[in-house]
Formats: C-alpha cells, sequence, structure tokens
C-alpha cells in the first residue's frame, strides 16, 4: 500500500510542475497584436460570441490583429477585473453589465474613455438609452452591445390576449388564480427592488435624483410599492417568498400564467410550454403611464492599462456593429444594443426579439454610479419588512433612505 | 456483550437505527441534489403538491345521476369557457354555489347542485399520502441530460484532473510541510514554539474575504505565479496548514515518546524515528489532514476563477459556477456537476478510511 | 554576565554605533527624501502659477488667431517653459502650439489627431477628465483636483495640464511642459557622520567614568542616543522649514513678473484687463483653491507660510520618535547581549527550525503579509476614490475604530416616529455572530463526537458504508445544499412546512422573524460541519489504548465514567484544536449567511464578517472593511488566547 502511495505522489508531482512549467513559457512568442477578451457568456451566447470573433480574426487578419476570448464565471468577473486590471494584468477588452462601471471609472486605470475614437455616426447606431448606460458624467466609456430589459412572458395555454393595463392585468390574473392550489395568475420576484423597479418607475420613482443624490423616499416610490400590496394582499394575485427558482418552476408546470422576467428566463422554460410575449402592462394608478423596467445593459470596455487600444476599439466597434449583432440576436439569442439589427429581415421576423425591443423604448437604464451598490441591501431590506407587512412602505423607505445616505455620507466624506 | 478484544459494547440494533435516521438526515438534501440532476430539468427542486382531481366527462357521469356522455361534454365545455378549469381539467379556481347555475346552459340548471358537490370534492386538501410524494425526492421523469450537458458544452473532463492535480498537490505539500512543523512543536522545546504554534492559529482569523487583492498582488505580481497551478498549490496548501499543523500536534502528543527514546538509545537519527516510528503510527491524523487538504483545494472557487487566466487551467468549481452565474441559472447541470465533483472525495475518503481508524491500538505498539 | 563573554563596554560600543547609524543614515535619507520634495513642490507651485496667470491670460482672448498670438507671446517670456498647448472640447481641436513636434502639417488649428505616433487620445482623454471634475467640484461642492500634474518620459521635467474656462463654462484645456532647473538641497555627508561619531566617543568617554557595569552602560547608551537622534531632528525641521519659506518667496515672485508679463501681453494684444487680474490667487493647490500664503499685493504672509509647514513638522517629531525607538533598541539588542543569545537559540534549536520553517515561510509570504496589508489599511480612509493616493496621505488614525465601536444606535427612529430596533449596529451583529457561533459549534462537535463514537464500536456491522453516508455533506459542493436547505424552508413549497402539514401542524414563515431564520441558517450549516468534527473525532478516538479501558472496566467503572475519566482527556490534544479552529471557521462563515438568510429579516441575522464584505464591496470604503476585518480578528485573538490558557492546548506532552 505504501508503495502504491508514493508512486501517486510521484505521479502527482509530475503531472504538477513540467505542465506548469511548459504552460509559463506558452504566452512567450505572441502574435502581431493580440487583442484578450474577458466576458462571462455561456453556452449558445458563448457560442455565438465565438462566432462573430472567428469572423473578426479572419477580416481583420490583414490588420495583423488577433482577438483570443476568455470566459470567466459571472460570479467572479467583478472581482477578478478589479484585482488585475488596475494591475495591468487584465484583458484589453471586457464585457460586462453597466451597473459596476461607475465604480471601475472611479477606481480608476480600469476602464478607458473612448469619446475620442467614437463619431456621430458611430454613436448613433445604438437604441440611445444603451449608450447612456456607457456614459458616467458626460463621458462615454464603453459600447453596449446586448441589453436586458424585463417584460410580460406569458402561458398561451392560459392567456389569450395579455393584458394591456393594470387594470386588465388584475381582473385576467384573478380569473386565473387559486391560491391554495398554488396556481397564480402572475408571478415574478416582487421583493427583488431590480423587478420592482418596473412598478417604481412606471410612477416616475427613482433611486437617484439629478444631483446624484439618492431619493428613495420619494412619494412615487412609496405610491409603487401601495399598489404592489395591493396586488399581493387585496387582489391576492402573487404567490409568496417569489424566489427567481420558484417562478421559474411555477411557470413551467403551468402553475404561474404571467411573469414578468427578463430574456434569462426564455432559456429556463421547458419544453413544451407555449409561451408569448408581450409589453408590460400600462398603469391605470399612474395616469396610464407605462410600467418602466430598468435595463441592464453589457457593455464592450477597452481596459484602461491595454497596450493595443486602437486595435481593441476597432474589435469593440465590430463586435457592436450590425453584421456581429444579427448572429448574436439569432444565434446567441441575445437583444443587441445596435437599432440597425432588428432591420434584418429575420430579426424582424422573429417575435421574441421584436418584443424586448418594443419594452426597451420604455426602459430605464440602470443607474451606472458607484453608489448604486449602497442601494440594493437597504432596498431589499425594505421590500422584504414591506412584503412582510414588518413595515409599513413610508417608514420602510423612509429607513432605507436614511442607511443610504449614511453610507455615501461615509463614502465621500472629503 | 464481549469482543474478541474484550470490548463491552452497546447493542448493535439501536446504534444501527440512530446511524440509519442519521444517515437519512445527511443524504436528504443530497438526494434532492440527485433528484434535480436526473430529472433532466434546470430548476431548483420545490415539494409541489400534485393538481387537483381533473374534472373529466367519465368522472361527472359516475358522479352524478342522470347525466348522460354528452350532457357532461357540454357541462365540461361551459367551465372550459368560463376559465374555471383548465385545458387538463383542472379547477383553477374555487368554485361558489351560486355561480355554478348560471354557468350552465339552461337545460343542464339541474345539475348544479350535484355538480357543484363535485367540483368541491375536486379541490379537496391534499392527503397525506400526496405531501408525503412531495416531500419525497424522486425525479417525476429520469433522464441523463444534465449529466451529458455538463461535458458537452465544455471541457469539464479536463478541469477535474486540473482540480485533481492541484488538490493532490496541496494535500501533499501541505500534510508534508504540516507533518514536519506538527512534529517539531510536538516534541521540541524551542524558543518560539508557543508564538510559532499560536501564529498557525491566529492566522485563520483574518477574515479571508477581503484578502483578494493582496494576494494577487503578491501572488501575480511579486511571485509571478499567476495562470500557475504551483501559484493555486501554494495558496491552497498554507490554507490548509494551520489545522493540519495543529491537528498532526495534537495527535503527535498522544504517541508515547518512550518509543522514540528506545530508537534513539538505538542509535536511530532524529529523521529516521520522525519517518519511521512516528509517522506511521500517526496514521489517523495524517488520514484526516490529508482528506482536509484534499478539500480544501478541492472546492475552491474565487482563488481559482482570480487566479488562472486560461481557461484550459480552470479547476472543475470555476467550471461549475458557469452554470449558475448573473441573470439564467442552470440548477439541473449545476447538480450534475457537483455530483461529478463529490465522487473523487468518496473515493477519497473511502482509500483513507482503513487508515482513519487504524491507531495506536493496531497491537504492534504497546508499551 | 556569563564569564568568557566580551566586555560589556565593547557590546555596547557596537550598540550605539550600530543604533547611531542605522537611526542616523535613516534620517539622512529621510531628510534628503523631504527636501526634494520641497524642491518639488516649489516647483510645481511655481508651475502652477504659471500655468494660471497663462489660462488667465488665455481665457480672456478671443478663440483664433487672437489666443495664438497670447500664447506665443507668453511662450516668449517665459525660457523655461518647453511647450505650451491649448485645446478646445468643441471638435476636439489643438487651438495653439508652441511645441516643435506641432509645426509644419502638424501645425495648429488643427484636429487632435489619432495618428499611431502622435497618439493625442491621452490629452483629450485629460481635457474630459477635468472639465468633470470642474463641474463635478461646482455641483457637489467637492474640492477634487482640477490640475493634472505629470512627469516628463525623459525626466527632464514636468507637465502641468488645467481647465480653459469662458463665462463660468470650461472650454478647453490647457498645458504646459515645463523644465526642472533647480536642483533640490542635499543633506551634507559631514553633519552625518558626525552625528554618528558623536555618541560612540561620547560613549567610549563616560564609559571610563562607569566602568564595566551593564545597566549604567545601558543608561548612558540610551540618553546618548535620543540626545544626537533628537538633535539631528530638529536641525532638520529647521533646515526644512528655512526651504519652506524660500519656496514660498520664490513663488510670490513668479506670481509677480507673472501677472507684469500678462498684463504687457494683453496691452500688446489691446484688451483690456477687465476684471483686474489678481496674481496673489494663482498660487492655489491642484483643486485650484487658494493658498492664501501671498497677500493681495504679493508679500509673503509668513504666519500662513508656516502654518502650512505644520503638518510636515509633526511628521518630523513621528519619524523623530521613531528612529529614537529604532536606534535604542538596536543598541540595547547588542548591548544587554541579546544579539548572541539570539544566535546561539538559533543554534541550538536548529533541528526544530528546520522542522518549521517551510511552512512558516508560506504562511509569511501568503498569509501574514496580505494580513500587514489589511492591518494598515484599517488606519486610512481608503475608498474607491481614494484608490490612487499614497496611504500617508489617507491616514485616519484610529477614526474607523471609533466609529465602528461606538456605534450604540441600537434602535432608529423611523419616519412615522416609530422606533424599531437597528440590527445593523455593530453590538447587535457581534452578538448575534457570538450566538450562531456557539450554537453551531456545540452542534457540530456534539453530532460529530456522538457519531464518532458510535462508529468506534468495534463489531458493529456496516460501519464503513455509514461512514461514507455520513462524511457525504461535506463533500458536495456547499453551494448546492446551501440552496437546497434554504428551498427546504419555503414557506409554500418548502419540504419542511409540507412536513409540519403532514402532521397536522400549519405551516411556517420560516424568513420572517430573526429566531426562525437563524434557525434555518443553524439547521443548514449544522449538517455541513458535523461531518468535519466526525471524521476529526474518529480520528482522534485512535489514540486512545484500549487497555485504558480494561483498566477502567477492572477497577469497575460505568460506561459514563470511562467516557468522561479515559475519553474526553484522550481526545482533548486533537479536538481542541478542531474546535478553537472551527469557532474561527463559524465565526467568519460568510458563505452560509450569505446564501440561506442573506442577512434578512432588516438585518437581523447578519454576522460581523458579511458586514465587513458589504462595507468592502457595497459601499467600496475599503479603509473602514480593514478596520472591520482588523475587530473580528482581535475578538478571535482575545477568544484564541482565552481557550489556549484555559485547555493548554499549545502547552504539549
Amino acid at each position: 500500500m505504501k508503495r502504491s502511495l508514493t508512486s501517486i505522489l510521484g505521479l502527482a508531482a509530475a503531472l504538477v510542475f513540467p505542465a506548469s512549467a511548459a504552460l509559463a513559457q506558452a504566452p512567450a512568442a505572441p502574435a502581431a497584436k493580440e487583442v484578450i477578451v474577458w466576458h462571462a457568456y455561456r453556452a449558445e451566447e458563448k457560442t455565438a460570441f465565438e462566432k462573430v470573433v472567428a469572423e473578426y480574426n479572419k477580416a481583420a487578419a490583414g490588420k495583423g490583429i488577433k482577438v483570443t476570448t476568455l470566459a470567466v464565471p459571472y460570479d467572479a468577473f467583478a472581482d477578478k477585473i478589479s484585482a488585475a486590471v488596475p494591475r495591468g494584468k487584465g484583458p484589453d477588452i471586457f464585457i460586462y453589465a453597466q451597473d459596476r462601471l461607475g465604480g471601475w471609472i472611479a477606481a480608476g486605470n480600469t476602464v478607458e474613455p473612448i469619446d475620442f475614437y467614437l463619431d456621430k455616426a458611430t454613436k448613433d447606431r445604438y437604441i440611445p438609452t444603451t449608450l447612456e448606460a456607457m456614459t458616467y458624467r458626460k463621458q462615454i466609456f464603453g459600447l453596449p452591445l446586448n441589453y436586458k430589459v424585463i417584460t410580460l412572458i406569458y402561458n398561451k395555454k392560459l392567456v389569450t390576449a395579455p393584458p394591456k393595463t393594470s387594470k386588465e392585468l388584475v381582473k385576467l390574473a384573478k380569473s386565473l388564480t387559486n391560491k391554495s392550489a398554488g396556481r397564480f395568475g402572475l408571478a415574478y420576484a416582487y421583493s427583488d427592488f431590480y423587478y420592482h423597479a418596473c412598478l417604481m418607475n412606471g410612477f416616475g420613482g427613482g433611486v437617484f435624483d439629478a444631483e446624484f443624490k439618492p431619493t428613495l423616499n420619494r412619494k412615487e416610490n412609496v405610491k409603487s410599492l401601495d399598489l404592489l400590496l395591493k396586488w399581493i394582499d387585496k387582489e391576492e394575485i402573487l404567490p409568496a417568498e417569489p424566489s427567481s427558482a420558484l417562478i421559474t418552476s411555477l411557470f413551467n408546470e403551468g402553475k404561474a400564467a404571467m411573469v414578468f422576467s427578463g430574456p434569462w428566463f426564455l432559456g429556463e422554460i421547458a419544453k413544451g410550454v407555449d409561451y408569448g410575449l408581450a409589453m408590460l402592462p400600462t398603469l391605470n394608478e399612474a395616469d396610464d403611464k407605462p410600467m418602466r423596467p430598468w435595463m441592464t445593459v453589457e457593455g464592450v470596455y477597452v481596459a484602461a492599462p491595454s497596450k493595443n487600444k486602437e486595435a481593441a476599439f476597432d474589435f469593440v466597434k465590430y463586435v457592436t456593429d450590425k453584421p456581429a449583432g444579427v448572429i448574436m440576436a439569432l444565434e446567441g439569442r441575445q437583444t443587441p444594443a445596435n437599432k440597425f439589427v432588428y432591420e434584418d429581415s429575420k430579426v424582424g421576423a422573429d417575435s421574441i426579439l421584436k418584443a424586448f425591443r418594443q419594452q426597451v423604448d420604455v426602459a430605464i437604464p440602470m443607474p451606472n454610479l458607484p453608489e448604486m451598490t449602497m442601494v440594493w441591501s437597504p432596498a431589499t431590506t425594505a421590500m422584504n419588512s414591506i412584503v412582510k407587512k414588518s413595515a409599513k412602505p413610508k417608514a420602510a423607505m423612509a429607513q432605507a433612505q436614511q442607511s443610504v445616505e449614511k453610507d455615501i455620507a461615509g463614502l465621500r466624506k472629503k | 456483550m464481549k469482543d474478541k478484544a474484550g470490548h463491552d459494547e452497546l447493542p448493535h440494533l439501536p446504534l444501527h437505527i440512530f446511524l440509519i435516521i442519521f444517515v437519512l438526515i445527511a443524504t436528504y438534501p443530497i438526494l434532492w441534489v440527485v433528484t434535480i440532476a436526473l430529472s433532466g430539468k434546470q430548476s431548483l427542486a420545490l415539494a409541489t403538491l400534485p393538481d387537483r382531481i381533473a374534472v373529466t366527462e367519465e368522472r361527472l357521469v359516475q358522479n352524478i345521476p342522470g347525466l348522460n356522455d354528452e350532457e357532461a361534454t357540454a357541462i365540461v365545455e361551459a367551465l372550459e369557457n368560463a376559465k374555471w378549469i383548465d385545458e387538463r381539467g383542472i379547477l383553477t379556481l374555487k368554485p361558489e354555489r351560486d355561480k355554478v347555475a348560471p354557468l350552465l346552459p339552461a337545460e343542464l340548471s339541474k345539475y348544479a347542485e350535484p355538480l357543484h358537490k363535485d367540483l368541491m370534492v375536486c379541490l379537496a386538501e391534499p392527503s397525506t399520502l400526496d405531501r408525503l410524494r412531495a416531500i419525497t425526492p424522486w425525479p417525476e421523469t429520469f433522464s441523463l441530460e444534465n449529466f451529458r450537458a455538463v461535458f458537452r458544452d465544455q471541457p469539464f473532463g479536463r478541469w477535474i484532473i486540473n482540480s485533481a492535480v492541484i488538490a493532490t498537490a496541496t494535500t501533499i505539500l501541505g500534510v508534508f510541510l504540516a507533518c514536519t512543523a506538527g512534529y517539531a512543536f510536538s516534541r521540541f522545546s524551542f524558543p518560539g514554539r508557543r508564538a510559532g504554534l499560536m501564529s498557525f492559529l491566529v492566522s485563520q482569523m483574518f477574515p479571508g474575504t477581503l484578502m483578494l487583492v493582496p494576494l494577487y498582488i503578491i501572488v501575480v505580481q511579486w511571485l509571478q505565479l499567476g495562470s500557475s497551478r504551483i501559484g493555486l498549490t501554494l495558496i491552497y496548501a498554507t490554507t490548509s496548514i494551520p489545522f493540519c499543523v495543529w491537528m498532526l500536534k495534537g495527535y503527535f502528543d498522544t504517541i508515547p515518546k518512550e518509543l522514540e527514546e528506545a530508537a534513539l538509545i538505538d542509535g536511530a537519527s532524529p529523521g529516521v524515528i520522525f519517518w519511521r516510528i512516528v509517522l506511521p503510527l500517526a496514521k489517523p491524523a495524517v488520514a484526516v489532514t490529508a482528506l482536509f487538504s484534499f478539500m480544501t483545494g478541492w472546492n475552491e472557487f474565487i482563488q481559482a476563477a482570480t487566479f488562472m487566466d486560461k481557461e484550459e487551467l480552470y479547476t472543475a468549481p470555476v467550471g461549475l459556477r458557469f452554470f449558475v452565474g448573473g441573470f439564467s441559472q442552470q440548477w439541473g447541470y449545476f447538480s450534475a456537476g457537483a455530483i461529478i465533483v463529490s465522487i473523487p472525495i468518496v473515493i477519497l475518503f473511502l482509500f483513507l478510511q482503513k487508515y482513519l481508524v487504524s491507531g495506536l491500538t493496531a497491537g504492534s505498539v504497546k508499551g | 554576565m556569563e564569564s568568557g563573554s566580551p566586555s560589556h563596554r565593547l557590546r555596547f560600543g557596537i550598540g550605539i554605533g550600530a543604533g547611531a547609524a542605522v537611526a542616523i543614515l535613516l534620517g539622512h535619507f529621510l531628510l534628503g527624501g523631504a527636501l526634494s520634495n520641497l524642491a518639488e513642490q516649489r516647483e510645481t507651485r511655481q508651475g502652477i502659477v504659471t500655468l494660471r496667470a497663462l489660462s488667465d491670460l488665455v481665457s480672456r482672448t478671443a478663440d483664433g488667431d487672437g489666443l495664438r498670438k497670447a500664447v506665443t507671446e507668453f511662450q516668449k517670456a517665459y525660457p523655461e517653459l518647453k511647450s505650451i498647448r491649448v485645446v478646445l472640447l468643441e471638435g476636439a481641436s489643438l487651438e495653439a502650439s508652441t511645441d516643435p513636434a506641432d509645426t509644419g502639417e502638424w501645425a495648429a488649428p488643427r484636429q487632435l489627431s489619432r495618428d499611431e505616433k502622435k497618439n493625442e487620445k491621452p490629452v483629450f482623454d485629460l481635457m474630459q477628465k477635468i472639465r468633470g471634475t470642474v463641474e463635478a467640484n461646482r455641483e457637489e461642492k467637492t474640492a477634487k483636483e482640477e490640475l493634472e500634474i505629470g512627469r516628463l518620459a525623459d525626466g527632464s521635467g514636468f507637465s502641468l495640464a488645467g481647465p480653459l474656462e469662458k463665462n463660468g463654462e470650461v472650454t478647453g484645456l490647457v498645458e504646459i511642459k515645463r523644465s526642472s532647473a533647480a536642483a533640490a538641497t542635499r543633506p551634507g555627508w559631514i553633519t552625518t557622520l558626525l552625528y554618528i561619531a558623536v555618541p560612540i566617543l561620547l560613549l567610549v568617554g563616560l564609559s571610563f567614568g562607569v566602568g564595566n557595569k551593564q545597566i549604567p552602560l545601558a543608561i548612558c547608551a540610551a540618553v546618548l542616543l535620543i540626545g544626537t537622534i533628537w538633535g539631528y531632528g530638529v536641525q532638520s525641521r529647521s533646515k526644512i522649514n528655512r526651504e519652506g519659506l524660500a519656496a514660498s518667496d520664490a513663488v510670490a515672485s513668479t506670481a509677480k513678473t507673472g501677472g507684469e508679463r500678462v498684463q504687457s501681453i494683453l496691452q500688446g494684444l489691446g484688451i483690456q484687463a477687465e476684471p483686474a487680474l489678481n496674481p496673489a490667487s494663482w498660487d492655489s493647490d491642484l483643486a485650484r483653491r487658494p493658498r492664501a500664503v501671498l497677500t493681495p499685493d504679493l508679500k509673503v504672509d509668513p504666519a500662513k507660510a508656516m502654518s502650512a509647514f505644520a503638518g510636515v513638522g509633526t511628521a518630523v517629531t513621528r519619524a523623530t520618535i521613531l528612529l529614537i525607538i529604532l536606534g535604542v533598541a538596536i543598541a540595547l539588542f547588542f548591548g544587554m547581549g541579546w544579539a548572541e543569545l539570539f544566535a546561539r537559540t538559533l543554534r541550538v534549536h536548529r533541528t526544530a527550525y528546520y522542522y518549521v520553517t517551510p511552512a512558516m515561510v508560506g504562511m509569511i509570504i501568503l498569509v501574514f503579509f496580505p494580513f500587514a496589508y489589511g492591518i494598515t489599511l484599517s488606519f486610512t480612509d481608503y475608498n474607491i476614490y481614494t484608490t490612487g493616493k499614497p496611504l500617508t496621505e489617507i491616514f485616519n488614525g484610529f477614526q474607523n475604530y471609533v466609529e465602528i465601536l461606538t456605534d450604540f444606535q441600537i434602535a432608529k427612529r423611523s419616519a412615522d416616529g416609530s422606533w424599531a430596533f437597528n440590527y445593523y449596529n455593530f453590538y447587535w451583529t457581534f452578538f448575534f455572530t457570538i450566538v450562531w457561533t456557539i450554537s453551531n459549534v456545540t452542534i457540530g462537535v456534539t453530532l460529530g463526537l456522538i457519531l464518532a463514537l458510535v462508529l468506534n464500536t468495534k463489531t458493529l456491522a456496516l460501519k464503513p458504508i455509514y461512514r461514507v453516508l455520513l462524511v457525504l455533506p461535506w463533500a458536495v459542493p456547499n453551494y448546492i445544499t446551501a440552496l437546497v436547505w434554504r428551498g427546504m424552508f419555503h414557506q409554500q413549497y418548502g419540504v419542511v412546512n409540507q412536513a409540519i402539514q403532514m402532521f397536522g401542524g400549519s405551516p411556517v414563515s420560516w424568513s420572517d422573524t430573526p429566531f426562525t431564520s437563524f434557525l434555518t441558517a443553524l439547521a443548514t450549516n449544522g449538517w455541513l460541519s458535523f461531518p468535519f468534527m466526525m471524521v476529526v473525532s474518529l480520528g482522534a478516538l485512535q489514540s486512545i489504548p484500549a487497555d485504558l479501558y480494561e483498566a477502567a472496566r477492572v477497577d469497575g467503572a460505568t460506561r459514563w465514567q470511562q467516557f468522561t475519566s479515559i475519553t474526553l482527556p484522550s481526545l482533548k490534544p486533537a479536538l481542541v484544536p478542531a474546535i478553537i479552529l472551527s469557532v474561527v471557521w463559524t465565526f467568519n462563515m460568510f458563505n452560509i449567511i450569505y446564501l440561506v438568510t442573506a442577512g434578512q429579516p432588516a438585518g437581523s441575522t447578519e454576522i460581523l464578517i458579511t458586514q465587513a464584505y458589504k462595507f468592502a464591496f457595497e459601499k467600496y470604503r475599503y479603509g473602514y472593511a480593514a478596520a472591520y476585518s482588523t475587530v473580528i480578528f482581535g475578538i478571535l485573538l482575545v477568544y484564541g488566547v482565552f481557550q489556549n490558557r484555559i485547555t493548554k492546548a499549545s502547552e504539549g506532552i
């Protein structure tokens, strides 16, 4: 036994050391201009993205640019960027949602501003709000690749005509709800602040004002919460403790007729469930204004310490152009920010892509301020206590506002 | 009861019962993981109750006296049109007595009363058996699709090998360094012994979650060990050493010194004494530390994801997290992957457990 | 001390020599650094005055030829400027330039170029950045740096850039490159060597009076060193002050000539200086706040100029004290014979050190270095907005600790006047962390130990199978099992509530109250942690020789007596460290809380580590989070020492 143990040890040691020595030598001879891209895509999104990269490499071979990609798990992405990029060890380009953008800009030496490269024609390619998401204090730091918005997804077997207004929604949902059987007309992760934002923004509420001051306690926000409570308690159309896993299961089992969710949800719908997409309804309670979901935009950023910025930008421009967008839309099932993509005949004929394209017109870019990360935790606490009835909306939001103000004061002391 | 060695033992039956109960508790959540993995679906498991009894023509004919087939069809149609029941015949809302009659075609309204009664039956509370089924981790349909998908979409096999290599190297390095250090702390008395021993303990006290950036600076910038298995091995080994040192030191303390003294008189060198006499006696503790070190290297995610810049160098936990990050979450794949990565641990434990339970009592060492 | 060792005189001679040499040499280099810093500062200040004179001039001219003419004239008046560039935001155009590279096809005015060799993107980005900062400062009443300073690549000077403003709007960027002229005064080597030699000679002299006695020699050496180093400190300080005042004089004259030159250029262009120029305001910091050292008639206000050096003064004092401590420590190290003792110890116990060193080196590099870094950060206001700054600049002493430990806000008044318990309060979190730790470790250890004892029954069948099945919770990645546990506690669809209803109970909303929420996390973590304790206990049980039990039985001990008098004491050496460590790990068990309760409801189930994490990654206050971590560390350290004292775990045999 002892012998076998030592032989295992020897084998393992032999595997570790020469292997890593060989790998350490590998990057010694790089191609003319290697541009490295980090992204967090997976499955068909990754396949489509890699296809775009391959096409670019073919097209740009003459320029001597070669793009290589690295997929990084989403959960580690932001930490990895924050650790590697400012120390010059990171990629030339990375792709991530705009919510961390402000933080990286404030931290410095992470994201390269790109106004200098941009002409009007390029700026005009994008849905304006998606470019707005890439803008921080009037400077543009990346180009928008794809956006994600929440919309109304319904089970076609249970819902024939999706509701256009909140009154219709409630009426329809009520007729489809049977609480004791665990069936609900409507299900969404309403206690998640991100999801609640559809209602909040619909009422004209928001998290920050124009001067970047937190405004969690504004009265529009409170009104939107009152409506949510009405939906839960009086109309009884929503399930309790709505985690995203629960929503998926309910919808797949035909126990939730309608959900508010985004493109990620479509991948989780089981085979055989016939679903349709529609605009989120307008709110009769808020002068018939539409519900306005938050939009997250995946931006393509050039890393500030990159040595090949021009080459990197060349790729950034390519990947946010129409042909690349069409591939990502049709094969990666993503929703590109380039508005010309939707003029493509195949994309235009795709009802799902069309639905998201419509929804995005009323969507609001999620704030990209560094201070945004301070909002989540107090907002979640507030949402939970409101939903669990341990606090009234007004008091809970005031509490959250206080807490965010305190945190911001702590950060901006100087 | 007395066995050969003369132990008197507790009666075995209650012990078995106790152990079985505990095994059930220990494995129950894992059975859910297995269920999710084998379901072929992606959602986290839920204890869902079965649907209500379906309202079908046959049922109505059987339960409502005097009803014929055509009438039953008409009733079901009426119920469907009114959205009382869904396409499967399942009641979606609570039938109210006074609303049943207007729903039906005039000629059938005489059946309103018995129909309401029957609808109420269809809406009965779930039975204990239903609930039992709901809490039994057993997939409705079996499919190995999740397991296939784990290997299909990405080089998961390669990542498992990486993990195995790194975890094995961590184990060897960690256990070796901990053995020598633990032995010194146990047997020698030297200035700084207490402080040294305490410093190993202290090293576990500073919260590690916030140390990623300084560690990055040291490993990647100073030691130039980014994207290297050696770097990751070193990090994991230092993570596991403190526990290993303390565990081994504690165990060495229980090994009688007389054995070594005798060997010393026979002229054996300290090295020989350590390797030939002390270490074989400490097998149980070495087994524990080996398992611990291996686990440290095997399941770690964030450092592996941060320090490795090449896809072919990722480890299994990094690969697993691809399934659940961000907005979309494929729990089926994740569960399948989690089961796959648990298997080597179980095998390792099977291999180590005979050392784990071999000790001073093994015979040769009396005295 | 012992006979045969060298005399105390010799030892103290070496000691004071080494102490004085190290301390004074360090002082020498520090002074050198401070002086060259001052010289640099002085040039920067002069540069700022020049830049602001230029921006003042340019902003009074009309764009186009008038602007270019003014720039050319200004360049003529300032030979020390290598170049001047004026860039306008509109059209990203280079409006004027005296840079030799900007001639011919590159002559101004033209658009900024993307040409690879030129690469003028940094200038454009700088302009944008400065515009952003000026606007932010105006809107948010902050004072961030509006002027940007940079070293020239060839080391011959520095560049300074600032905003060009018209009618209160930032319209562009003015940049100058200025050569460095004056070399800093260096501290003299003769003085330094004298400061080192004097205490040695004095000690030699004194030793004849005192004799070869240890304590009096030690006192003499210490006093001499304190005196010498303090003297060096005082001298350094006065030197720094002199240089500082001279700098202000130089700046005053730069401002004065600058005012005259700008005035004459304006006259040449036929522009009225309206409102009048105010050269005194040009002497500003990088946020363009006036330093107020110059009076309006461009005289130096000595009191103000001196007060600008107050910070330097305390820094010198602080450095002097540290140097004294260092010097005296070195002197005593040698003088008291500790050096020899140290070397001898290393020699005598070298086997032990050989055995321990490899593990220790790894720990020092990969664990204690990051540690030290964290503790250092805890004394600063390091946050996302101060990442680029040197740590000395954002040092804030114990402020973070005070803020953490004086968080006594147990209750909060909400908007409608009602009071709510503030679970985010440090002391609640601390209390909860203790409850969490104790309950978890108790459950883990008890279950683990009981199972190990049962599984240690010699003739029990199926033991290997039980062991493997029971170790499973440890083997499966806890990311998924923790979430399965959370799902099991779902109010409507959770297994737990279904089971409760099976037996006729009514469902519980587990996440509604702090207590039930705590129970869910406790169940999860207890389930996750007992296998580890079981394995450790199993291993430890093997160290108990069977004959002990036999002897006890012969003496007629009951099973319980055997357990308490044989099993428990024999388990102690291996089990106590495992318990201490699992207390430490549970105390910092981030994952489970994060995944299972996420701190809800209302933050009541946050533990200290999840709070620290929030301060770092949600609130971007790295320094504060580091202080939080250090507090956690302190608490655990106290526990560790205390526990160790009780159980004597590190005492050994």
